[in-house]
């Protein structure tokens, strides 16, 4: 089962620590930066602004989706709703791998908050009383994380 | 190794691959590439996950009938039932913890000990864990019951890690590394090739799996924002000229075996 490529194989381990130590250590210095500029952004927060951070970081390119789908419930168009939460759906799961180390409790009670959500909006018959009260608690949700700053 | 014994009528040539550095870049790009097929599936395509798992473990029920048919290896149908047991493996741990709020410190450990008597059952029956002679119906099921073991495991306790301890990718990525690091220099040392294999398939998971968010993740998170259909495509090609090519070297030998 062994093969006499020792050399070839060591070089290869070799070089993949080294790139992984690269990016690591690229990765920490976004992740230092990240803190910086969290940081004020935290302070600003005590006001519980939709733009403020929360200990998963900065949530507003997510509430401002589920802002938007609260409009098309409040117009009674449930089926533009249904259309702009998918946005969130994928944005959403796209970020998961690096927003739930920050913090995984967080990140499961925004989660189930969106499949309430999601789960209102693409109802076989979905209505707006049903709709309003997910997208209340979903954007309630987003403002409470945003307030318990670490 | 003995096993000319309790050979069945028919002869079965060793099913698996030999391990090779091909093998485990296969088996690690595999993992991404399988997560964001499904993802894509159950989020993108709007399947939803329940959906989803009903088609993959339908397509890993054809891909398992097809694989125990043939009588030697084939890496096409060899790395396609990989794939699908990576995603089925992951989509077992996925429902457990987001679908049914179990914590990933108890499915870590459930999953390590049912793995751990698995292979003590395997051991028992058989004799030997040895994957260099994998010849049997019966070896081959345990084969396949252990991979499918191996990366439920692998996703538990790469989850925990990375999302429960808050490790993140990039720190997970270079942990995971440093494990598999740590398992070669063992085996290079002589350490026996059939725990380090199987310990070295259970790391590769994580390390599969942090390696592929760190690619794919946007640069506000640490990663360097590939996006996940690039990374995959990147992946995708590797695998694809990697397994064409032991493929050809396959057929090659049969030729060269029939024209004897």
């Amino acid at each position: 089962m062994r093969h006499p490529t020792t050399i070839s194989r060591l070089l290869v381990a070799v070089s993949v620590c080294a790139a992984l130590g690269l990016a690591a250590g690229c990765s920490k210095r976004a992740d230092s930066a990240d803190a910086l500029t969290a940081a004020p952004a935290s302070a600003a927060a005590q006001g519980g602004s939709p733009t403020s951070a929360s200990k998963l970081g900065d949530l507003s390119q997510f509430r401002t989706i589920a802002a938007d789908v609260s409009g098309f419930v409040a117009k009674g168009d449930l089926a533009g709703g249904k259309t702009r939460i998918k946005d969130l759906e994928v944005a959403w799961d796209e970020a998961e791998a690096g927003l739930k180390p920050r913090a995984a409790d967080d990140w499961h009670v925004l989660d189930k908050a969106i499949d309430r959500a999601l789960e209102a909006l693409r109802a076989d018959h979905p209505t707006q009383a049903d709709c309003t009260a997910a997208m209340n608690d979903l954007l309630h949700t987003f403002d409470k994380l945003a307030g318990k700053t670490a | 190794m003995s096993y000319a014994a309790d050979r069945p009528a028919t002869r079965w040539l060793n099913k698996v691959p030999e391990i090779t550095l091909a093998f485990w870049i296969i088996k690690i790009m595999s993992t991404t590439v399988g997560e964001t097929g499904a993802d894509f599936l159950a989020v993108n395509a709007g399947w939803g996950q329940g959906a989803t798992r009903g088609l993959m473990m339908s397509l890993l029920a054809i891909a398992l009938i097809l694989q125990m048919r043939t009588r030697k290896y084939t890496p096409w149908i060899y790395w396609l039932t990989v794939v699908l047991v990576s995603i089925v493996g992951t989509q077992i741990t996925d429902l457990l913890t987001d679908g049914l709020g179990v914590s990933l410190y108890v499915s870590t450990g459930v999953f390590a000990v049912a793995l751990a008597a698995f292979f003590a059952i395997w051991y028992r029956v058989e004799g030997t864990l040895s994957i260099g002679a994998i010849d049997t119906p019966r070896r081959e099921l345990f084969y396949w019951a252990a991979i499918l073991g191996t990366f439920a495991l692998g996703t538990a306790a790469g989850d925990l890690a990375t999302e429960a301890v808050g490790l993140g990718f990039s720190l997970g990525a270079v942990s995971f590394g440093i494990l598999l690091a740590a398992v070669y220099t063992a085996w290079r040392c002589g350490a026996n090739a059939v725990p380090t294999f199987w310990i070295a398939y259970i790391l590769t998971r994580p390390f599969g799996a942090s390696l592929g968010d760190l690619l794919t993740q946007s640069r506000t998170y640490g990663g360097f924002g590939l996006g996940a259909a690039s990374t995959s495509l990147l992946f995708l090609t590797v695998i694809v000229v990697l397994v064409a090519a032991a493929q050809f070297a396959a057929s090659s030998r049969t030729r060269a075996g029939a024209a004897e």
